[in-house]
């Protein structure tokens, strides 16, 4: 009986040593990790569309001829989620944005800013308080040529203990006078979850 | 015939507590393979590309071969693509990553790539792609690693 109690100490001592490594701690982590936490639409998951995405746009040879000697105007629509999950979609887009307008291909208007910019424009017609000279004027934007779409799906099954999750972004370019789509590519993401003996 | 089963029970909780703080130590992730082609013109200006394969990780290297690296122009954007095999029989995780770096060796949006995962069947080949961010781009740095 002694001895036991005296192994049952030193698992229980062991035990704690392990433990002890993992108590609370805050650090920072890697924004670019590719470690899945859940089934569920995550921060790598964003990062690999955006980039596949954007990718596959400023390399598709009827894109790279268009965007030879001029930068197309685009704006960005919605993305129709059709996940069960709550998604940041704008966020996707705003990635997928960011890149493309850091490649120096294409220019974007944006159209989530317009009261702000109505707004500004108003205040330096109306206020008084700008010189008529360097105020601008209604009616001045450009037209956006074209029109940044796309749809983000899912198909989750499960079976037992195990969640599989496929996630696919579909996303194309439609010229906004021909109503032509001038590129399209989907990116597909399979996520598998296995719920352990012990898990939570 | 009692107290041998509970020194068996507590020995085995013991090995458990082991296992636990032995798998605890693995945390870490280390940098893995990295890969690095630049891209230059010769006299007759024709595109080169300089290449240069580093194993940072002895059991990585075990585990995976870089069998070549290529790059190409779209327009005037790099694109690289580095092809990898498996040496293992076994399905194993990986990440990989591209940074870029302009004709001056700096990287463009420094810390700003994402690590991907890659997951290689037994004795599998497959590619890796990459689009460099913009123009400037005239070299590339593959970095693979194991799963975390």
């Amino acid at each position: 009986m002694k001895n036991s109690m005296k192994v049952l100490l030193a698992a229980v001592a062991l035990g704690a040593a392990s433990l002890s490594g993992c108590a609370s701690t805050i650090q920072y982590g890697d924004a670019g990790s590719a470690k899945p936490i859940s089934a569920e639409f995550g921060s790598s998951d964003l990062q690999q569309i955006a980039e596949a995405m954007v990718d596959s746009m400023i390399t598709f040879p009827p894109m790279v001829e268009l965007t030879a000697s001029r930068r197309p105007v685009v704006s960005v629509d919605k993305v129709k989620n059709k996940t069960m999950q709550h998604i940041d979609t704008e966020s996707v887009t705003d990635s997928i944005r960011t890149k493309l307008i850091r490649s120096g291909k294409f220019r974007f208007i944006d159209r989530t800013t317009d009261a702000q910019t109505i707004e500004e424009i108003k205040t330096q017609q109306d206020s008084g308080l700008v010189d008529k000279k360097s105020a601008v004027n209604f009616g001045q934007q450009v037209g956006a040529e074209f029109l940044l779409t796309a749809n983000f799906s899912e198909i989750r099954q499960k079976a037992g203990s195990t969640t599989d999750v496929y996630y696919k972004f579909t996303m194309s370019i439609k010229n906004l006078k021909t109503g032509i789509l001038e590129w399209s590519d989907e990116k597909e993401i399979r996520k598998v979850f296995k719920r352990g003996t012990f898990g939570g | 015939m009692i107290k041998l089963n509970k020194n068996v029970v507590v020995a085995g909780i013991g090995a458990v507590s082991l296992l636990v703080s032995l798998s605890l130590v693995g945390c870490s992730t280390t940098a893995g393979v990295e890969t690095t082609g630049k891209m230059s013109w010769d006299d007759q200006g024709a595109r080169t590309l300089e290449k240069k394969v580093v194993f940072n990780n002895s059991s990585l290297s075990g585990d995976i071969q870089i069998v070549d690296v290529k790059s190409a122009m779209a327009g005037d954007i790099m694109r690289a693509q580095a092809t990898l095999r498996s040496k293992d029989k076994d399905t194993l995780p990986f990440q990989y990553r591209f940074d870029w770096f302009d004709a001056n060796g700096i990287e463009i949006n420094s810390g700003g790539g994402a690590w991907k995962p890659l997951l290689l069947t037994g004795r599998e080949s497959k590619t890796v792609q990459s689009v460099a961010p913009d123009p400037r781009a005239k070299e590339f740095l593959l970095k693979i690693r194991e799963a975390e």
